[in-house]
């Protein structure tokens, strides 16, 4: 269904990530989907681009960068949106990130405020409470 | 008779130290070989392969192994351009590590060995050298069996399980344990009251996380680079404090600790002190793990 509403996607493996960024869209005026791993998400991101996608590095079976990676092959994710999200704040994480084209590598953990303000950021401001 | 055991060529972090005063532990970085009868299975290509290399062509029972590489850094792949057995044709050399394709596995092993690094390139190895494709479901090599799991390092860095002659090794040269919860508790001012629980909840699902990838294992040969004292400066080097690695180890049930990974500014005393601390951690917490060094030459049987 064709909503207006602008869609964001988080893939992380971690159970309370997704919370966090849950009880922001709860009050958010967005489409949010939310998925444990890379594999799952192909389920929305086999045919539809999200207006911002967040995606962890650390996951099992598939990191990010290797997921963005095979993504980025694909027409309809050449230029999705990106913020990659991780524990490793690394200056060789960040380096791989910029390399696929994110629009920022942001370190774990990240609170709910982080999270509006980057949706603000990439998406524009009224999209969610203050 | 089955002959199984695990010998370290190698157990130094970050580069080579071939100091007098560190020779009791071992000046070469990362290298474990894992035998079991004919089949010869190498963890890591660091200065250690060396040595490894020229026993190997001193013999001529064996013209076959596998290299699995946890990562690209120097001090895991510097010593395979002088690994002799890579330029004999005598011999077939699967490898593996983090990579998408088999060719980017070629890539970043050739890349090292290429003008004004190196004085050959890859097409002088001799070998029938074969890159393997990833398997999420695991490899094998003869009667080993191998998986592998993402670790807290700089980049894409695998930590093996193996399963031979019927116990279980988890080889994880570089490992950074217990990092988010360090991040949590340095950064806890920027979050609300109302988010401390789900806080709670990430340093339970990392702990949980590292745990379960160990859990139960009969040898684990783990990062334990840093004294507290180096980790505090040192923290996001990607590099385990010891009495994180020992803790995780005890939590995990793991049945022998080998410390690994030492750090190169360390001599003979300084990692003996590490080891004596870990024992002490283990009689405080009541447990019956055995705890080692990982020393150059050692040979555990399996």
């Amino acid at each position: 269904m064709q909503t207006g509403k602008p869609i964001i996607v988080l893939v992380d493996d971690s159970a309370a990530m997704r919370a966090f960024f849950e009880q922001v869209a709860a009050e958010a005026d967005l489409v949010f989907h939310a998925y444990e791993s890379a594999e799952a998400s192909m389920s929305f991101l086999a045919t539809r681009q999200p207006g911002l996608l967040f995606l962890n590095v650390m996951m099992p079976n598939r990191d990010g960068y290797s997921f963005l990676k095979e993504l980025r092959r694909h027409e309809l994710h050449a230029s999705t949106p990106t913020v990659m999200i991780s524990s490793k704040d690394y200056a060789q994480d960040r380096t791989a990130a910029k390399e696929l084209g994110v629009l920022e590598f942001v370190a774990k953990p990240i609170s709910k405020k982080a999270i509006r303000s980057l949706i603000e950021k990439y998406l524009g401001a009224g999209h969610v409470a203050g | 008779m089955s002959e199984c055991y695990l010998r370290f060529w190698g157990v130094r972090g970050s580069y080579a130290a071939p100091h007098e005063s560190h020779l009791g532990v071992g000046g070469n970085t990362s290298c474990v070989e894992i035998r079991c009868d004919d089949h010869l299975l190498v963890c890591d290509g660091g200065t250690g392969i060396i040595s490894l290399g020229e026993e190997l062509m001193a013999q001529s029972a064996l013209s076959e192994l596998m290299v699995v590489f946890t990562h690209y850094h120097w001090d895991h792949i510097c010593g395979l351009p002088f690994f002799q057995p890579a330029f004999s044709k005598n011999w077939t050399i699967k490898f593996f590590g983090p990579g998408d394709t088999a060719k980017d596995i070629e890539k970043r092993l050739s890349d090292q060995m290429k003008a004004p690094y190196f004085p050959v390139e890859i097409e002088t190895w001799m070998a029938d050298i074969q890159y393997l494709e990833p398997h999420n479901n695991g490899l094998a090599h003869g009667p080993i069996g191998i998986s592998y799991y993402n670790v807290h390092h700089p980049g894409v860095t695998y930590g093996y399980r193996m399963q031979v002659a019927g116990k279980s090794v988890v080889y994880v040269s570089d490992n950074e344990v217990q990092f988010l919860k360090t991040s949590i508790a340095k950064r806890i001012h920027e979050f609300d009251e109302d988010e401390h629980e789900l806080l709670e909840r990430m340093v339970d699902e990392q702990r949980s996380s590292e745990v379960s990838a160990i859990e139960g294992v009969d040898i684990l040969v783990h990062d334990a680079q840093y004294t507290p004292h180096d980790y505090s400066r040192k923290r996001g080097w990607g590099h385990s404090c010891y009495v994180d690695t020992v803790n995780l180890a005890i939590d995990a049930g793991v049945g022998c600790l080998y410390l690994y990974h030492h750090d190169p500014t360390y001599d003979d005393e300084q990692v003996a002190a590490i080891h004596r601390d870990c024992l002490q951690i283990i009689r405080e917490r009541k447990s019956d793990m055995e705890c080692h060094i990982a020393r150059e030459g050692m040979k555990i049987p399996l």
